[in-house]
């Protein structure tokens, strides 16, 4: 499921990110990646703000429909 | 001289580094992006002084904004003696996914663990000599803040300088390394510098390095074909990305022992967002701040105590009411001079207290004993005129607004260093989105209600090229502190003189503040659909730790500000009131003139060439004989807007002196005396017959037009690009004289406005379907 409908606070997989190489590049030196665990904070009206590794990264609405979780 | 460059992840405390090597001033915030630009400095506890490059923050060597081309390319192409990776040991694992691309260049490298304090505070503990072995380059603890550990990083970084290192990479493990290695020894081939490198980013498919290496291409991809994997197929950069955390999970993190085992622990920050960023009070809490904000710096009712005061029907006695002022009006005497800076009859703010003593007991006293100075000198009486009426009322006009800027400023570091500011930018995103653009560009454009000037310089945060130019356009929008004269000037005018002092002056003030947001808004709308169309860049951005901001900090804010603003009150602001005050005391004949004669200056003799132009916004040529001034003050404030209120007192008391009839019995010296320019207006009203529309137009107008000096040349150095810059101007001619014309006929012949709504729609239309045929005519390109 995207990260825009995962649970808050549970600990979650990155199975697959859509988005342009760009955006994809920068996600991943965030650590972004797939393979790599996350935990969903808080989600307010589809903007997300999730803790990976140990930063704590805000996402707007139409990127947090593109990073796949299980 | 050796150079040594700090490298390291945005916020990671590089800058505070920088400044505690090099004992400079750097500005240095809670929010990624602070460094724009490379600077330099020196060390000097060294063996030999060393140069030290700050470079900006980097998440990654594949470059994302900018700025981050700059750190690249300074590593690669300038070739330090060594590069101090700073490594925020809070977040390790995502600091050491750069270390692991640093490591694979051929350059002596030296790991700073910086934040150590925090880490052991947690309870938490790092074997920082298990790491070193692990990576193979020294690992020094360090506290940039508390300045601890500096020496020995130095010194080792100074040893290492001497050494030479080849690059190493932790990707041997994947399946990737007969592939990089392959490439590695074609292009070592070829003397390629930092082999191993360039090898990686090409298997990356970095899109810098494909450009570079054109001629290897086709060779890597013939290797490429070779290979596939179950999980990322031939997405070789996330493949690469995988293979470098996996490496540093299973080998560098485990030099981390945490107290608590609970992997997502709420930390103290995390509470505190669950209430800053929450999705209904987030917005509402970040208005009850501003407005603390804007109170504490601008109210002349602190706390509102003296209202509360009227409530209890016992009000705070004024100092007239205590007897302590003479029959003129004047404080009896110096302490009391000081009490009303602070008190009278209503508590200023701590802003307005400051503002007070700045412009009553230093700045006033300074200049009155100047310029008695020069009148006591026996100058000819034009030098006279021009060293006290021209540069010392200009300056101090200038230097009057110093306190309410750094006071603004001060407030706005404070949530900078905090860390709140990247909330906020998170939580106004979503509205933000739907004019396109990103919650970023919300701080330069708040920043612009206290001058534009620092705000346009912000906009540098900005990733994207097009959302940066249409923020800064709109900014001067956003009506500064010098506008602010102006339009309670001409607000309380038009209630004196057609309300006979009845109605709010302050909804004038107000309803033009909402004016320029919504100008803005429209004007962001209308670029970002025409000339400035693009996708609303994605908002990713990590939010900090909260921390208490460190008073050295603010300090240094605080200094960089008042050197850039003082240094352009002496330079641009003191040129131009020279030469204003020159080109209106002086006729074409170069006769010097006085007061009174200021319609034959040559400044009145350009104003009335123009005037016609103004006649669609109701200060032009309807206006008769005297219609001139009006012209002449909104030219005025395109050097200043501070010089708008002041040419406003020199042509009403010119005018009064000329014999127009005189309201109130005011003479020529009380409008020199009425500091809000009000009697002033009255007088050019009385003189030109202007109507409300046409004052309303007025101030539109010198909202909306080109701002003064000091932000067109910001604008322009920001801009960078000579034809972005003419269009610039262009557009904000374009949009005050629309905002003007439609706010005068309007408010003349309400039923012009079905005439704007039918030219609105059309304009509307016209966009939607052109940009409907661009999108149809891509498509059948891309077919």
């Amino acid at each position: 499921m995207p990260i825009v409908l995962a649970p808050v606070n549970t600990e979650l997989r990155i199975v697959r990110i859509i988005a342009d190489d760009k955006t994809k590049k920068h996600l991943e030196s965030l650590g972004i990646t797939i393979n790599s665990t996350l935990n969903v904070m808080s989600n307010s009206g589809g903007t997300v703000v999730c803790k990976i590794k140990d930063g704590k990264i805000a996402l707007d609405h139409n990127l947090s429909t593109k990073i796949f979780v299980v | 001289m050796k150079r040594f460059a700090l490298a390291g992840n945005p916020n990671s405390g590089k800058t505070t580094l920088f400044n505690s090597l090099t004992g400079s001033t750097a500005h240095v915030g809670n929010w990624p992006g602070v460094t724009v630009d490379k600077r330099d400095g020196v060390y000097k506890k060294c063996a030999e002084p060393v140069a030290i490059v700050d470079l900006p923050g980097i998440y990654s060597l594949s470059p994302y904004t900018p700025e981050e081309v700059i750190a690249r390319n300074y590593i690669l192409d300038d070739k330090p003696d060594c590069v101090i990776n700073i490594v925020d040991a809070t977040n390790l694992e995502r600091n050491l996914y750069l270390t692991t691309q640093i490591l694979e260049m051929d350059v002596p490298v030296v790991i700073a663990l910086n934040m150590m304090d925090a880490v052991e505070k947690a309870g938490d503990k790092i074997n920082e000599s298990e790491l070193e072995k692990r990576l193979g380059v020294p690992v020094v603890k360090i506290s940039a803040l508390k300045e601890q550990g500096l020496k020995d990083l130095m010194d080792k970084a100074f040893n290492e300088s001497n050494k030479r290192r080849a690059g190493t990479t932790v990707l041997n493990e994947t399946q990737l390394k007969h592939l990089i290695g392959d490439v590695k020894i074609a292009l070592a081939g070829q003397n390629v510098a930092n082999p191993l490198f360039h090898a990686i980013k090409l298997v990356e498919g970095d899109e810098i390095e494909v450009a570079m290496h054109k001629e290897t291409v086709p060779m890597v991809e013939e290797f490429k074909k070779t290979f596939t994997d179950e999980t990322f197929g031939t997405d070789f950069e996330a493949l690469v990305a995988d293979g470098r955390y996996k490496y540093i999970s299973k080998y560098f993190a485990p030099v981390l022992t945490r107290k608590n085992k609970e992997k997502f622990k709420m930390s103290r920050s995390d509470k505190a967002d669950k209430v800053l960023t929450n999705r209904w009070a987030g917005i509402p809490i970040f208005l009850v701040i501003l407005f603390c904000i804007f109170h504490l710096t601008f109210s002349e009712n602190f706390l509102f105590v003296s209202t509360f005061a009227d409530w209890a029907n016992s009000p705070l006695p004024s100092l007239e009411d205590l007897g302590l002022l003479t029959a003129d009006g004047e404080p009896l005497n110096y302490g009391v001079r000081w009490l009303a800076t602070i008190y009278d009859g209503t508590i200023y703010s701590p802003g307005v207290i400051v503002n007070n003593i700045w412009n009553d007991m230093l700045v006033g006293e300074l200049f009155g004993w100047v310029s008695g100075l020069v009148e006591g000198s026996g100058m000819a009486p034009w030098a006279v005129g021009l060293i006290n009426n021209g540069i010392i009322e200009g300056l101090g006009a200038v230097l009057s607004f110093l306190p309410p800027i750094l006071t603004l400023f001060l407030f706005f570091s404070i949530l900078e260093d905090s860390g709140y500011m990247a909330r906020i930018a998170f939580i106004l995103d979503r509205m933000f989105r739907r004019f396109g653009l990103s919650g970023r560009s919300f701080l330069p454009m708040i920043m612009g209600f206290g001058c534009s000037v620092p705000a346009m310089i912000n906009t540098r945060t900005l990733a994207d090229d097009k959302e940066r130019t249409a923020t800064v356009r709109v900014i001067p929008f956003f009506s500064c502190g010098a506008k602010l004269p102006i339009l309670t000037a001409v607000a309380g005018a038009v209630m004196l003189h057609f309300a006979s002092g009845g109605g709010n002056a302050d909804l004038i003030t107000y309803a033009m503040y909402i004016l320029g947001i919504l100008v803005a808004i429209v004007s962001v709308l209308l670029m970002r659909s025409t000339t400035l169309k693009g996708e609303t860049p994605p908002f990713i951005m990590e939010l900090p730790a909260y921390h208490v901001p460190q008073f050295k900090n603010l300090m240094a804010h605080l200094w960089d500000k008042t050197k850039h603003f003082v240094k352009k009150a002496f330079t641009i602001i003191l040129a131009s009131t020279i030469v204003i005050w020159v080109l209106t005391h002086f006729g074409f004949d170069w006769r010097f003139l006085q007061d009174e004669q200021i319609n034959d200056s040559i400044l009145a003799g350009l104003s009335r060439l123009i005037q016609p132009l103004f006649t669609p916004l109701g200060f032009g040529s309807q206006l008769g004989a005297y219609g001139w001034v009006f012209v002449l003050a909104a030219v005025a404030g395109l050097i200043a807007k501070e010089n708008v209120i002041s040419t406003f007192a020199t042509l009403g008391a010119c005018l009064i002196a000329a014999g127009v009839p005189q309201l109130n019995g005011f003479n020529a010296a009380d409008i020199y005396a009425d500091e809000s320019g009000i009697q002033a207006v009255l007088a050019m009203i009385a003189a030109t017959g202007i109507t409300v529309p046409g004052l309303i137009s007025f101030i539109a107008f010198n909202m909306t037009t080109i701002p003064c000096f000091a932000a067109v040349g910001t604008a322009k150095s920001e801009l960078g690009n000579k034809k972005r810059f003419n269009w610039t101007l262009l557009f904000w001619i374009a949009t005050s004289y629309t905002v003007g014309a439609i706010v005068y006929t309007i408010g003349s012949w309400w039923w012009t406005l079905f005439i704007w709504l039918a030219v609105a729609a059309a304009v509307v239309t016209v966009i939607i379907l052109r940009n409907k045929r661009l999108s149809q005519s891509t498509l059948t390109v891309a077919k």
